[in-house]
């Protein structure tokens, strides 16, 4: 994602063994993850990048006996955060306030892709074309809700807000979707 | 609950997220409330339809992630503090080696000198006295003494030359004299 990067020191065994299994164990879980989150390839992959190097880095500080999804969730969250706040300056479009859910006309929460690429894309999936009209916060607690399934207190955690504001925030999120598909629908 | 259930119970509903007393009555009311039965298979359905639209986009970790992980990993230098400290580690682990080595040429010796300065002392000032009585059998009472108040350990034959030596030095001192 072009993030800055900190500086990394060569790795221990330990450290080693700790990135490897999970990459292997949990790579394709976040990636897809950050694609979703992200809507195109190439800043997937430099989401999963970084959060992995971000695991490799703080591998200390993973409590075993929690869940790793749930670690390298919020570690992702936290970084596509920090990425759209980055981008914020660079890009004319605002990232949607979570109390005033964008309309369906076009606005997409800072797509860093071509809207063509986009469209060709996933023209034939309308819900994914939906999801992607969601406020960045809205999209993480319906991917964290609906497809991952988890529990508001688990989404709370991951994303660093509260209860309330994980329910609040998907059932704006949903409303939005059912309508977004249904313009959808009709228009086709 | 005789009005209609909002959607944002619906929903809590739907994912299990309410008390046991309001899922009983979210339930009981879906039973009989074909409106909301209805409002909440069309939530039900958008779960689904998410689940279903994610399980087709679903797609393998690219390995590129994970070379470029590694590659990075691996261009990885050491931080300057880091640095500082390996550059540093050597200056003064040198020293203080050295002055280890030092302290231990210094004591080491020390260490075995307080039994033998100790033992040579009383030879000596036993011997003197006995010079000073012809009829003492210096040689036989000087071993006789490391024996027995000097050291039980292996030190003993060492401290007997010693002895020795302390009374061919009174023969010296009687010699002079």
């Amino acid at each position: 994602m072009g993030a800055p990067r900190t500086r990394i020191e060569p790795p221990t065994p330990e450290q080693a063994t700790f990135l490897e299994r999970a990459m292997t164990q949990y790579g394709k879980a976040t990636y897809n993850f950050a694609y979703r989150l992200t809507g195109n390839e190439s800043d997937a992959r430099d989401l999963a990048q970084d959060a992995f190097i971000r695991v490799y880095k703080a591998w200390r500080s993973f409590q075993p006996g929690t869940s790793f999804l749930s670690w390298i969730y919020r570690i992702v969250t936290n970084l596509y955060r920090d990425e759209l706040r980055r981008r914020k300056g660079r890009f004319q479009e605002e990232i949607p306030e979570d109390n005033a859910p964008q309309e369906f006309g076009g606005q997409r929460p800072l797509a860093v892709t071509p809207i063509e690429d986009y469209v060709e894309r996933q023209l034939s999936e309308p819900l994914s074309l939906a999801l992607a009209q969601l406020s960045s916060e809205q999209r993480q607690v319906v991917l964290l809700a609906d497809i991952e399934e988890y529990s508001y207190q688990e989404i709370a955690e991951i994303m660093g807000c509260s209860i309330g504001t994980v329910r609040s925030r998907l059932h704006r999120a949903r409303a939005l979707l059912r309508r977004l598909v249904e313009r959808a629908q009709k228009e086709s | 609950m005789t009005d209609h259930l909002s959607s944002e119970l619906l929903i809590d509903y739907l994912r299990r997220e309410l008390p046991p007393q309001d899922d009983a009555l979210v339930h009981v009311h879906l039973d009989t409330c074909t409106a909301c039965r209805r409002e909440y298979e069309v939530e039900a359905s958008l779960t689904e339809a998410l689940r279903a639209a994610a399980a087709r986009e679903e797609v393998e970790f690219p390995s590129l992630v994970a070379a470029r992980v590694w590659e990075e990993i691996r261009n990885a230098k050491p931080s300057p503090l880091a640095q500082i400290a390996a550059l540093w580690r050597p200056l003064v682990a040198l020293p203080v080696a050295a002055a280890l080595v030092f302290a231990v040429f210094l004591v080491g010796p020390m260490s075995h000198s307080g039994p033998k300065i100790a033992a040579s002392y009383y030879l000596e000032e036993h011997a003197a006295q006995q010079a000073q009585n012809p009829l003492t059998e210096r040689g036989p009472a000087a071993s006789h003494f490391i024996e027995t108040s000097a050291l039980d350990s292996d030190t003993s034959t060492e401290l007997a030359d010693e002895a020795d030596y302390g009374v061919a030095a009174t023969g010296v001192i009687d010699a002079v004299r």
